[in-house]
């Protein structure tokens, strides 16, 4: 039963190859169902777009192909899908602009929708990069990804030790430590909105970096 | 670098190895000839039309000539921002059937709406430059597979990267063979022999770049776009000029002969050809047009170059002359054919340019009656252009009745449009108004509610007080009287004890 917790099972993808002093770093979703012949024109029209040799073809392939098999290799086992609200969290810098955010995702909302959230967030904040947007649906869904895969290797500790309970309560405690406990919230003392002096945690910030700074970082990273 | 000779490739890029569509029986853009067209990209090879279409905004031409501009399938008459056609929901399945589709999600119909008109408008922004897959994927959330599928598709039909060359080196690779056959068919009247670009495999143009070190030579655009081996720089290349007259100068005396030769045999190439001396046909004309009154005597004689094959200029010419006036409010300047047109009529002049605009309609119509494939115009010999030449001009007037027809069309369709606005404003209306009625509606039947609820509140009320009127009495008969005057007025202390 394991799939990303989201409406569209896409898989996150990171890429990067450094061959010969140049360096290619990418980030982007793939469609499993997809057929590998497409893994192989993709890669080698990437490098022809953005002209890299054709040494970086291989090592390019190789890494989706990691990744993918890694995804599949999920793919049978059972996972955990109930109602739990994990905070996300976004911090990455897409050539001149920063964004740092942190929400709350319903995990076991098997509807939700990264590249929406991507999307309008963009549109609210006007973010006038383009490449912003994947940049953040990608995050998200790597940590989505992150915590569906967490949930299924806890769900296989649970099967192999006989002890059902115990090490379930155990291992999800790991989770369980982000995950928001919704009763203090709706309980009868608690109140829906949040407070006031917990609203600077969950906004958005957003920084355009202007050029100089840009360079120092690139080459520092 | 105005007409892309070097897009040899993009007849291939259209026609890939996929199973041709379906021939859609979509409407043709209105004002292209009939000959010429095809309706599917697969189909393009098959086209040897020699007209060429001006394209508006969307629409696409159909072009071939004996050297080196590729065909170009007429196509996308559907396309529009509001909408998605039919034709792209019988094209692009994926986005429109199927339970995944009907989420309406990364897979929906917006999702392709989405996709589509960011591509396009992308592409727009620039559109001489190719807009590559991995830059339009980078700004689109998304997954990469229904990207890269949009993309095709859109370049397939030509929203996205038309009429820009394409890099040469490793798309051409297996496609060289086909522009090396239409290249070897140059005619006899070339004067000197021409550069042919290692990079794209198409004639150098006016200047070209060679190398020392590994004896190549690239063409201005591979040059720049570094389409050559990775072991070369920049730097191991050198400019060569490669106008008419450097091949071989024309002297002043040359330049008499030729003059003299027009005067006196006005029209006929092969005299003056024979006058002058040991230039060819081609070459006089060429250097006639590069003088600088040129034009005084080229003007009549302008619709015939489009007969020319290899000199860039008349690449030119013909590229204006043959394109269509295209009455449509679809003016989308940032259309790269367009932007020659208007760039090449400014440099040449009005009264050049409405000529040869002119001899065009003309010329178009006539193709229009014969409705023959326009491969008349590759016929090169001076009798036949010099007698087409003549029927064009008589044929001329024709284009009048043509202007008035396409007012006339379009005051009608101004007037539909304005019904249309009005039809739909009324609608509107209609609309807010059962809006607001339904409101009233609700709010009415809510009004009844309350009542119901006040009347039966009032009922408990009074059976509240009928009760404690009965216990009072029970339980102080000889103060029925003064309790019920007590309970009359304050039923609550006398709850309490």
């Amino acid at each position: 039963k394991f799939r990303m917790p989201t409406r569209d099972n896409l898989v996150p993808i990171r890429v990067d190859v450094e061959v010969d002093g140049q360096r290619y770093r990418d980030a982007f979703t793939w469609n499993p169902r997809d057929p590998d012949s497409e893994i192989i024109s993709f890669a080698k029209r990437t490098a022809k777009d953005l002209k890299l040799p054709a040494s970086f073809v291989p090592q390019m392939l190789q890494s989706i192909q990691g990744q993918l098999a890694e995804f599949r290799s999920y793919e049978g086992q059972e996972m955990q899908i109930k109602e739990k609200i994990m905070p996300l969290k976004i911090d990455l810098r897409v050539n001149n602009t920063l964004v740092r955010d942190q929400f709350l995702w319903d995990i076991g909302n098997l509807d939700s929708d990264p590249e929406e959230f991507a999307r309008t967030l963009c549109d609210d904040l006007n973010i006038t990069d383009p490449e912003v947007g994947p940049a953040i649906a990608v995050s998200i869904r790597e940590q989505l990804y992150e915590i569906a895969s967490q949930s299924v290797s806890a769900m296989r500790e649970a099967k192999v030790s006989k002890k059902r309970r115990a090490p379930e309560f155990a291992s999800n405690s790991k989770a369980m430590n982000n995950a928001v406990d919704m009763f203090k919230y709706f309980g009868s003392k608690g109140s829906v909105i949040r407070k006031r002096k917990e609203w600077y945690l969950y906004a958005p910030v957003v920084d355009v970096v202007p050029n100089e700074e840009v360079v120092v970082v690139d080459t520092t990273e | 670098m105005a007409t892309p000779p070097a897009a040899t490739a993009t007849n291939s890029a259209p026609t890939p190895p996929k199973p041709p569509y379906k021939a859609p029986p979509f409407s043709q853009p209105p004002s292209t000839a009939g000959a010429g067209k095809t309706e599917t990209p697969a189909a393009s090879t098959s086209t040897a039309a020699a007209a060429v279409v001006a394209a508006v905004a969307a629409t696409g031409a159909a072009a071939e000539e004996p050297s080196y501009i590729i065909t170009v399938p007429s196509y996308s008459a559907w396309f529009s921002y509001d909408s998605v056609s039919d034709t792209e929901r019988r094209l692009m399945p994926e986005f429109f059937q199927g339970e995944a589709a009907a989420a309406s999600g990364s897979r929906g119909p917006e999702a392709y709406k989405y996709y589509r008109d960011t591509l396009v408008k992308r592409f727009r922004v620039r559109p001489e430059r190719r807009l590559t897959l991995t830059e339009a994927r980078r700004g689109l959330i998304g997954d990469i597979g229904s990207v890269r599928r949009v993309f095709d598709f859109l370049e397939e039909w030509g929203l996205i990267n038309y009429g820009v060359s394409l890099p040469g080196v490793k798309q051409g690779r297996d496609k060289r063979e086909e522009p090396v056959a239409p290249q070897s068919s140059l005619p006899a009247g070339v004067s000197a022999p021409k550069k042919l670009c290692i990079g794209c495999r198409t004639v150098c143009g006016q200047a070209y770049f060679t190398c020392e070190k590994a004896d190549i030579t690239i063409c201005c655009r591979c040059y720049v776009r570094a389409n050559y081996r990775p072991g070369l720089t920049p730097a191991d290349f050198k400019k060569v000029e490669t106008s008419e007259d450097a091949k071989s100068d024309w002297t002043d005396k040359e330049t008499l002969h030729l003059l003299e030769a027009v005067m006196q045999y006005g029209e006929d190439w092969k005299k003056i050809s024979e006058h002058v001396g040991s230039r060819s046909e081609k070459d006089c004309i060429a250097r006639l047009l590069r003088l600088p009154f040129g034009e005084q005597f080229m003007g009549p004689k302008e619709d015939k170059m489009q007969f020319e094959t290899d000199d860039d200029i008349t690449d030119e010419s013909r590229a204006e002359i043959s394109k269509r006036v295209r009455l449509t409010p679809l003016a989308d300047a940032s259309n790269p054919i367009m932007a020659q047109v208007a760039f090449l009529s400014a440099i040449v002049g009005s009264d050049v340019a409405t000529a040869a605009a002119q001899a065009a309609i003309s010329a178009q119509s006539q193709v229009d009656e014969t409705n023959d494939s326009p491969a008349d115009s590759s016929i090169g010999s001076p009798k036949e252009e010099v007698s087409s030449a003549e029927s064009c001009y008589t044929n001329g007037f024709s284009a009048n009745d043509l202007l008035k027809e396409a007012s006339a069309n379009a005051r009608v369709q101004l007037e539909k449009e304005r019904k249309d606005i009005e039809q739909s404003l009324s609608d509107i209306v209609d609309v807010q108004m059962k809006e607001i009625q339904a409101k009233i509606c609700r709010f009415e039947q809510k009004e009844l509610l309350m009542e119901k609820e006040r009347q039966q509140l009032h009922y408990l009320q009074k059976l509240l007080f009928a009760d404690q009127l009965a216990v009072v009495q029970h339980q102080c008969r000889p103060h029925a009287v003064t309790a019920e005057n007590e309970a009359d007025e304050n039923p609550k202390p006398v709850l309490t004890s």
